[in-house]
């Protein structure tokens, strides 16, 4: 490759010298980080529309326009991504905040999470089989109710497509919201730490957003069901997949 | 300081999850375990020091942050799952709907059958 002898001809290269190196690829991320955000707040947060997925679409709107590799982005986003495993440990914190609640009902909760974490899990891998999915597809699927950062962590050691995965976790916890929101009108349930604690199993962090905005003690179940789902589930998966 | 203090227990942590992970071979990634270690710490210990709060707190308000560049790849690779987005739309709809009422129901049940226990002192 010949090196670019004018100023302008260095200017329209420049993106791609940047490239090489990881912090473009983390400045872009947390530009798009903040733009989503002031968007997010615009559009007055609506539960339907999870804030990763604005952030995601700016950012791939900036690399398409940048006309960067995609491949040499992650390369770069990987610097930043380092972080993802002391964010992981982090959990502990709102996880021992919130385990005392798990007195209120200790049975109920101790007899349904194994149940209904592992029907989770099995309901719709059961499905995607008969439909004729893949093997990665089917590992990429069966974190869909775990909250992102221990999905990433369970899919690093099953497999998964990670763009399949998140795409399954969105999906799956704004279709929670709404299911939990059908299912408790037609069930006439009204026990609020049963509502939270449902929506935050199936719909691990979107449908914890929503549980708080019901109450404070459908958020505390809510985030002692995402917690304790995504736990329970990094220990079934691993068993599940190998055998 | 305190935040970098924080910050620096919670490395310790992942790092002793990661060590479990590849010296007893637990198909479990070393994030994951280091959450379980850190928990049963803070249960045993009793109480989240300042700066394990505050770094906690600052990692999880940027969690988004961290998880978009994975989510921002489902834009460039079309194709790649050509066939599948059937399987995969139908079995996570029809699933989570399965598994939201299982769940309501079956813990509603058991949270209405079973008095609460008599040596609770809450």
């Amino acid at each position: 490759m010949n090196s670019p002898s004018t100023v302008w001809e260095r200017l329209l290269t420049l993106s791609h010298v940047l490239a090489d190196t990881p912090m473009l690829a983390v400045a872009m991320t947390i530009l798009a980080f903040f733009a989503a955000n002031s968007v997010y707040i615009a559009i007055g947060r609506p539960v339907w529309l999870p804030p990763v997925v604005p952030a995601a679409t700016i950012l791939a709107g900036m690399i398409a326009l940048l006309g960067l590799d995609p491949d040499s982005y992650r390369e770069g986003a990987s610097w930043l991504m380092l972080l993802l495993g002391p964010a992981t440990v982090a959990l502990g914190v709102p996880l021992y905040q919130n385990i005392h609640h798990i007195r209120a009902m200790l049975w109920p909760i101790v007899l349904t999470l194994p149940i209904a974490a592992s029907l989770a899990v099995l309901y719709t891998l059961v499905i995607a089989w008969a439909l004729g999915a893949s093997p990665t597809v089917m590992a990429s699927l069966a974190p869909k109710s775990v909250t992102a950062a221990i999905a990433l962590g369970i899919g690093e050691i099953i497999g998964s497509s990670v763009p399949m995965l998140m795409a399954a976790l969105l999906i799956t916890g704004v279709f929670t919201t709404l299911c939990v929101e059908v299912a408790t009108r037609l069930l006439n349930i009204t026990d609020e730490r049963v509502i939270g604690f449902a929506l935050g199993l199936n719909g691990h962090a979107i449908g914890t957003v929503r549980a708080f905005e019901i109450s404070a003690t459908a958020g505390a179940f809510s985030s002692l069901g995402m917690s304790l789902t995504g736990l329970f589930t990094a220990l079934l998966l691993p068993l599940l997949f190998n055998l | 300081m305190s935040i970098l203090r924080g910050f620096l227990i919670l490395v310790l942590f992942f790092l002793l999850g990661e060590s479990l992970r590849l010296v007893f071979l637990v198909p479990i990634s070393g994030g994951i375990l280091g959450l379980m270690l850190l928990t049963l710490y803070l249960m045993v210990t009793g109480g989240v020091s300042k700066p394990v709060a505050s770094a906690s707190q600052a990692l999880i308000s940027v969690l988004i942050l961290l998880i978009m560049p994975g989510l921002t790849e489902i834009f460039f690779i079309s194709g790649k799952f050509t066939g599948q987005w059937l399987a995969v739309s139908v079995s996570l709809l029809v699933g989570t709907f399965l598994s939201v009422v299982t769940t309501l129901v079956l813990l509603n049940l058991l949270a209405r059958k079973l008095p609460p226990e008599p040596d609770h002192h809450e």
